[in-house]
């Protein structure tokens, strides 16, 4: 378990730190529809690409960590220490606690509370934001898999807000696979207007448009996202094969607690990547 | 008005080259909050730190290696990285069309608008073919040295090109060991009238960020100097298993 701070990062910034578990929770609270109340557990649903480098220390070959410092004392300062500040002037502050910011919107913080239930496909993609995972919390487990399996017959989401940190999300929560998946949504005042973009009256060919729809309709496929393999993994994995047979690894020093992402097993990714090649021929 | 231009290139396909600029969005509003020492704060900044000397590492003390097994690294060069970055083109090959609602919702990432970059035909010509074909474009390019996949789309005029995940960015469900819980067919029932009751369509615009003025409030009231009274978070008792079908039918009764 992590030490619960004074200041909760909000969950960009928790997700994106790069050496988290991945199943860690970012949030802990209750999703409830009508008279339905569900205990959860908030996870991410992404995570930075498998084949991804460290950055570590060349005097000591120590993995780095992104931490908050003080500039004055150049050393690392606890959560427990860190306070947050609205900036009313150069170098002057108010302070604004958790408890604070959590009274503006307390009924809210605790509860992801489904208002009304949508089509997922009436849903514009560009509000989609980001995604997350609900998974049940002890003795949760009846009513999350029945939400779950409802939307999944009845094809739809649940619309909430919610308030995490320091913002308020809008977002829907949706069946994926027999999990509930929560996607963050943007506000409609956060999207751009678009109609300065296109030219008011676009001249069509239409000969040439319908040349185009003829090879849009050759080219219709089933979208695998598995085909698209990271041209940048592919080329990481052969620079490291090299590497391999011609440098031996360095060995980090051993440190207590605080330990990084399990360790990728190359050797199993290799294979991987070696058996994919192969059934491409 | 939309952002300004930030990346140019040329749709390809099939023969046709659509050249474009990216524009874009989506632009978040939020309060800008600062992380301080709480005993004198001093306004702190992130860094990285020596996870062995719990010290902050200067840039040319920092290297880049790959963990091949735990705690060791195989130690790779700037030069050899450099190797596997991707060249820039000014491509977004578009490889084939797919039917939008078949794209995963966790799988889309950021969303730009595509401008016209000459005053040919082509842009028009291809919004309209894709509106007709009702399709949407994965395609392949490669930016700022990163390589994207991408879903290129069209909204009433305008082209569309959202990035998209790879698919070993997004958690698969069946690392989440999620319990299979047998449910009977009257739960089952009876909770999906209640979300067929609770259906409306959606309105996004019905949805204002309302926290955000209150907490502009609350940095008001705190710069003039008044006590913000602490309300606690309202926690609800989580529905027992037994209960389930008791809870659906008095939720079903209230909404009908």
């Amino acid at each position: 378990m992590k030490k619960q701070g004074s200041v909760r990062l909000p969950p960009k910034l928790s997700a994106d730190s790069g050496n988290e578990p991945s199943l860690q929770g970012i949030w802990s609270g209750t999703v409830s529809f009508s008279l339905v109340a569900i205990p959860v557990h908030l996870i991410r649903a992404v995570e930075p690409g498998r084949v991804s480098f460290r950055l570590l220390h060349s005097k000591d070959y120590s993995p780095l960590l992104r931490r908050m410092v003080c500039p004055d004392e150049e050393k690392i300062v606890p959560p427990d220490e860190i306070i947050r500040g609205y900036e009313i002037g150069s170098g002057k502050h108010l302070l604004i606690t958790d408890e604070e910011l959590e009274s503006v919107s307390p009924e809210r913080s605790r509860t992801i509370e489904i208002i009304e239930f949508i089509d997922m496909e009436g849903v514009d993609p560009i509000y989609y934001d980001h995604p997350y995972y609900l998974i049940p919390s002890k003795g949760g487990e009846k009513s999350y898999s029945l939400l779950a399996e409802v939307m999944r017959r009845t094809n739809k989401a649940g619309l909430a807000k919610f308030v995490l940190g320091e913002r308020e999300y809008l977002v829907a929560v949706k069946s994926t696979a027999g999990a509930l998946s929560l996607i963050t949504l943007h506000y409609s005042d956060e999207i751009l207007p678009d109609n300065d973009i296109a030219p008011e009256e676009a001249r069509v060919e239409s000969a040439e448009k319908d040349r185009m729809k003829k090879v849009i309709r050759e080219m219709i496929a089933e979208f695998k996202p598995d085909k698209y393999a990271n041209d940048r993994r592919k080329k990481i994995l052969d620079l490291l094969k090299k590497k391999v047979k011609e440098k031996v690894p360095v060995e980090a020093p051993e440190v207590e607690e605080e330990g990084g992402e399990g360790p990728a097993d190359l050797i199993a990714m290799l294979q991987q990547s070696m058996r994919k090649v192969k059934k491409k021929r | 008005m939309a952002g300004r231009a930030i990346w140019k290139g040329f749709i390809h396909f099939g023969g046709f080259d659509v050249p474009v600029k990216l524009h874009t969005a989506v632009r978040e509003e939020r309060i800008q909050f600062h992380l301080l020492h709480v005993r004198d704060q001093v306004r702190l900044k992130q860094q990285l730190v020596c996870a062995y000397e719990k010290v902050p590492v200067p840039p040319e003390e920092q290297t880049k290696g790959f963990e091949s097994e735990k705690g060791r690294y195989i130690l790779i060069d700037p030069e050899e990285l450099e190797q596997v970055e991707p060249e820039d083109s000014r491509t977004i090959e578009v490889h084939e069309f797919v039917k939008t609602e078949r794209i995963d919702p966790l799988f889309f990432e950021r969303v730009y608008y595509l401008e016209p970059d000459t005053r040919t035909t082509g842009y028009g010509t291809l919004a309209a073919a894709m509106r007709e074909m009702d399709a949407a474009g994965i395609c392949t390019w490669a930016m700022r040295k990163r390589s994207y996949i991408g879903a290129l789309s069209i909204s009433g005029k305008t082209l569309r090109l959202n990035t998209l995940r790879y698919a070993d960015e997004v958690i698969p469900v069946t690392s989440l060991d999620l319990e299979r819980i047998s449910l009977s067919e009257k739960e089952l029932k009876i909770g999906s009238d209640l979300i067929n009751q609770m259906a409306a369509p959606f309105q996004p615009q019905k949805f204002e960020n309302e926290h955000l003025k209150k907490l502009q409030g609350l940095i008001d009231k705190k710069a003039r100097g008044e006590k913000i009274a602490i309300l606690r978070p309202r926690r609800v008792k989580p529905t027992s298993s037994d209960k389930l079908l008791e809870a659906l039918e008095a939720s079903l009764r209230k909404v009908a």
